[in-house]
């Protein structure tokens, strides 16, 4: 008996559960029907559709950045559709979740090509993505990765893609800037988590560094949750590095610089674009004071993203979060190399993402190389101040 | 250099009593049931959340200083010992006969059910520990302690050495440990053994909880999955001082911690290397002492 | 009072006897010979013919089930078969597939050859964490086959051989009689074949003088070394065929995904696999399938319920084990 009441219990839990999450799906689905019956309501007669898969972490803990990325490609998308679609074609997106897990982005990039999408915008994860470049390279299927920006995806590439989020060689750049010219230091500690990321950026930091005529005392790793870092911490102090790099994100890096000064280090920190939410300053209070930040373009400090935060906003009700508007742009770059292309012909389109040259964007100009990836850095510096990130001068 | 050494000698104290505080929960659970309870960290991960929730309501009314952190650690650390004893009910109890192996999946579900339900309830995000302690402490020849180390540190001493005091002095306690010797032959004398079982678990997730509220206290920030390195991490220190032997989880906790913050400082190792040097030392000790520091020899097999 | 407690009691236990049953009885079926030939006939048909009619999304799955299914049936053999506990068991599907990651990108080696020096490396990764385990009790056992899977993966993350945090990448495709295999269609029937010689291999093992002496340990140890089977060197057969299986499942693994990252060897990933084969049922291969197959169809299926997901899985979990704590399709014996 005990065992039914028990048993009892838990399927009455887990049907709670299935409900009270069917009905918030059914929420954030009846906002995307509601979008796409808008569409339908001002009765535009579209000449045909172009399906565009979006693929994004939407389970698992990099869901909040792959809920962001998805809702401003599909506010993109219907922008589009309501000014008379591409080509006069309407875009429809297919969203497919790869968890940021290589096993599941492989499925996913799969389901996607199964379901003929013409383009693929999106991705999140370095790591999951690398898997889905040969399947959508074998399908020939153009693919503007938005955010992932590990350097081991460029030779991967097999030639269908481009990447609109600079590179770790880009961000090492910036960081090398900082050091160099704005703190004028010589030597520094730089800490990773472990991770294809955090490492790729802190790898090719060193490299940079070094080739500058710097020195680098020592590469770190904090492994990912620990939340203790005193060791490290302390291990770090004995080299007393005029500064200190932490290429990681942005919760575990607030532990660490509150630990950093908790235990009396008093050079310079700066962190990666990992970092660049503002949850670091919730978390490590007034030791994030003077922190800078080597970031990609955030909505926020960009000039011409005001109209798009304010839609963003309006529509969602939520901040539009670190990698929103570079996904937003992916959708109208996707818009401009179709009308460029003049076809909806995928090897068309992929020779027409590759020539792309001075498009604007809200994230900036976004011209792209023969290794498909950014010509010029848009990265920034964000300096840590009163609870706030503020753009460096 | 001195310095150095004696600052990572702390670090790894501090570190390392909050795993044996963890430890002590899977060491009790295991000597008196001798299940693995893997949702241990997830426990410990819960009595976090439940003290930041406590310590949001009271802190109005008390602040957010000692009192304040002192009264939620109490509630929450009684809230998550029920909680514990709920789990015990539901998922444990019904598996007592069943084969060893099914009772530690059966506690991965459980872990899988707590974490994803606070993953779903904080959905996902980080949360801010916030008190009112500042980071004062003293400092010997440059090795810095705060005084909320020095806190933790005697605060898991007195509830060790109370825990230590009642297994060895109370009839419960006699009560668990000849539970742990033989079930049947304690309910033929009369022992109200699933009462006792319980009240292992109400212990074990109390201190688990307290031990959640300390790490919020000090680090500041919790989040969903801060409980499965923890749990790891107690884990392998139950397992060097000996499973199921109280004083071994303490003595375990604290040389775990020391190996982590030796590895971390030893420059042929290095902190990317620290658990392999940890786990390493492990497996080394299992092989020449496989019962753990303090573990008694059995026989007994799978 | 007392005799009402007692009917009650009886009640309860019929009751709950009559659960047991009928949730048997589905299984009872299959046992019988002539449902079981047809239904693997049926099976191993729709199996064969399915990249005829199927999506490739489908394909993606179901290829990796079959991965999985290796790898439980791998796993099945130490846990299921020899009683032997291990928490580590992605580390011999990373030794898998790290050789072949290694010797065909830094040295360029045909696939094909990768496999002998796979199935070396990884019996060499189970005589290593055999060997001091064997004298181990079973819960300590637990923690050094945990640690040994950590080892692996950190080793994996640090080295520059193993590239590192961001792992091997541009691992080549295979080339089999000219012909490169890179479409999901090849990977399905590559991986479907594997299962077939998995299956095949261990029912054999199964029947075997070893299957028995593994049986015999499992069962009690102390009577079987009385009966004279040097149990050290069954049980160390055990971890060395498991390891094996692990460790062919990872080269495919390896080119079949074309990049390796040491975050797909964590702790969670032995945990899975673990949870399958105990969910399925120990011992009994076809239960095993069964949790391999759960195993990677429920996070498909639910995929629309978001972060729920492994919530439900969990709960789900927690059922099955509470009502068939000896798996889903049990062995008889048990």
């Amino acid at each position: 008996m005990l065992k039914k009441g028990l048993a009892l219990v838990l399927f009455v839990f887990l049907a709670l559960m299935m409900f009270g999450c069917g009905s918030q799906q059914s929420s954030q689905q009846s906002s995307n029907s509601e979008s796409q019956s808008e569409t339908k309501t001002e009765e535009k007669s579209f000449d045909g559709e172009i399906k565009v898969g979006l693929i994004m972490p939407l389970t698992g803990s990099e869901a909040t950045y792959g809920k962001d990325m998805e809702n401003a490609m599909i506010m993109a998308a219907d922008e589009i559709n309501d000014s008379g679609g591409v080509l006069g074609k309407k875009l429809v997106t297919v969203s497919a979740d790869d968890a940021a897990d290589p096993q599941q982005a492989s499925a996913a990039a799969n389901k996607l090509v199964s379901s003929g999408v013409m383009a693929v915008v999106g991705s999140y994860a370095s790591g999951a993505t690398l898997p889905t470049l040969a399947i959508f390279g074998d399908a020939h299927i153009p693919h503007i990765i938005t955010v992932a920006n590990s350097t081991k995806l460029i030779n991967e590439n097999r030639g269908n893609a481009i990447m609109i989020n600079g590179t770790a060689l880009h961000q090492g750049d910036k960081a090398v800037e900082l050091f160099q010219d704005i703190w004028k230091v010589d030597s520094i500690v730089i800490v990773h988590q472990g991770d294809a990321y955090s490492e790729d950026l802190a790898n090719i930091t060193k490299q940079k560094w070094e080739e500058a005529g710097h020195k680098v005392l020592g590469i770190e790793v904090a492994n990912k949750g620990e939340q203790d870092y005193s060791s490290i911490v302390t291990s770090i102090k004995s080299k007393n590095p005029d500064a200190v790099y932490w290429t990681a994100y942005y919760a575990d890096g607030a532990l660490f610089i509150k630990q950093l000064r908790q235990r009396g280090y008093e050079g310079k920190i700066a962190v990666g674009d990992g970092c660049n939410s503002p949850k670091l300053m919730e978390i490590a209070g007034s030791a994030a004071d003077g922190v800078v930040c080597t970031s990609n373009p955030m909505a926020e400090y960009l000039p011409a993203a005001k109209d798009f935060i304010q839609k963003y906003k309006s529509r969602y009700n939520q901040d539009p979060g670190p990698y929103s508007s570079l996904s937003y742009d992916g959708i109208y770059l996707l818009k401009d190399a179709i009308e460029r292309a003049g076809s909806t012909d995928k090897e068309a389109i992929i020779k027409a993402l590759r020539e792309t040259k001075g498009f604007k964007g809200i994230s900036g100009e976004v011209t792209i190389t023969d290794d498909g990836t950014l010509a010029k850095s848009n990265f920034v510096l964000l300096e840590a101040k009163d609870g706030k990130w503020n753009l460096m001068q | 250099m001195l310095n150095i050494i004696a600052q990572q000698i702390v670090n790894g104290l501090i570190i390392g009593s909050v795993y044996s505080l963890v430890a002590l929960g899977y060491s009790m659970v295991y000597g008196v049931i001798k299940l693995l309870n893997f949702a241990h960290g997830d426990i410990y991960m819960t009595g976090a959340f439940v003290g930041l929730a406590v310590l949001t309501v009271i802190s109005g009314a008390v602040g957010a200083g000692w009192t304040g952190i002192i009264l939620a650690m109490i509630v929450s650390m009684m809230i998550v010992g029920l909680l514990g004893v709920v789990i015990e009910r539901i998922a444990y109890q019904p598996m007592l006969n069943a084969p060893r192996l099914s009772i530690l999946i059966t506690a991965l579900g459980v872990s899988l059910t707590l974490y994803n339900t606070v993953m779903v309830l904080t959905n996902g995000e980080f949360r801010a520990f916030k008190t009112d302690l500042g980071y004062e402490g003293i400092s010997l020849h440059n090795i810095q302690i705060s005084y909320t180390q020095i806190v933790i540190v005697l605060a898991t001493a007195a509830l060790m050495i109370g825990l230590h005091i009642f297994i060895s002095r109370t009839m419960y306690g006699k009560a668990m440990r000849a539970i742990a010797l033989d079930q049947d032959a304690c309910r033929l004398m009369g022992i109200n053994v699933n009462k006792i079982i319980a009240l292992t678990f109400f212990i074990g997730s109390a201190l688990a909880a307290a031990a959640g509220i300390m790490a919020g206290v000090y680090y500041g920030s919790i989040h969903f999955f801060m409980g499965f390195i923890i749990g790891l991490k107690a884990f392998t220190a139950a397992v060097i001082g000996g499973i199921g032997s109280i004083p071994g989880a303490m003595i375990g906790g604290l040389v775990l911690g020391l190996l982590e913050a030796a590895g971390t400082q030893l420059p042929f190792v290095g902190s990317g290397w620290k658990d392999v040097f940890a786990f390493a030392i492990l497996i080394l000790l299992l092989v020449f002492k496989p019962t753990g520091i303090l573990g008694k020899t059995e026989i007994e097999r799978m | 009072m007392v005799i009402k407690d007692l009917n009650t009691t009886i009640e309860k236990t019929s009751m709950d006897k009559r659960m047991v049953n009928w949730s048997d009885r589905i299984f009872e079926v299959f046992e019988d010979t002539k449902v079981k030939t047809g239904i693997s006939t049926l099976l191993i048909v729709t199996s064969l013919a399915l990249p005829y009619f199927a999506s490739n999304y489908v394909l993606e799955i179901l290829t990796n089930a079959y991965f999985y299914m290796i790898l439980c049936l791998g796993l099945n053999i130490v846990v299921g078969f020899a009683g032997l506990l291990d928490l580590g068991y992605a580390a011999f599907f990373a030794v898998g597939a790290y050789t072949t990651g290694i010797l065909s990108t830094r040295l360029g080696i045909n696939f094909w050859l990768t496999i002998p020096f796979s199935i070396l490396f990884s019996a060499i990764a189970g005589i290593i964490i055999g060997g001091p385990t064997l004298r181990l009790r079973s819960d300590y056992l637990a923690i050094v086959t945990l640690g040994f899977g950590e080892i692996i993966r950190i080793a994996a993350r640090n080295l520059k051989i193993t590239g590192g945090a961001s792992g091997l990448v541009g691992i080549e495709r295979p080339i089999f009689f000219g012909m490169k295999l890179y479409q999901n269609q090849h990977f399905y029937y590559i991986f479907l074949l594997l299962v077939f010689l998995a299956v095949f291999v261990s029912y054999r093992l199964h029947n075997s003088r070893l299957g028995r002496a593994w049986e015999y340990i499992r069962e009690d140890e102390d009577a079987a070394e009385a009966m004279g089977i040097d149990r050290v060197k069954f049980k160390l057969y055990a971890y060395i065929t498991g390891a094996i299986f692990a460790g062919i499942a990872g080269s495919f693994y390896a080119v079949k995904m074309t990049s390796i990252s040491p975050e797909t060897f964590q702790f969670t990933q032995s945990v899975n696999i673990l949870a399958a084969v105990v969910l399925g049922g120990m011992g009994k291969i076809p239960g095993v399938i069964m949790g391999a197959f759960i195993l990677v169809m429920f996070p498909e299926i639910f995929r629309s319920i978001g972060n729920m997901r492994m919530l439900v899985f969990g709960i789900i979990l927690l059922i099955i084990m509470i009502f068939r704590p000896h798996g889903l399709w049990p062995e008889k014996n048990n």
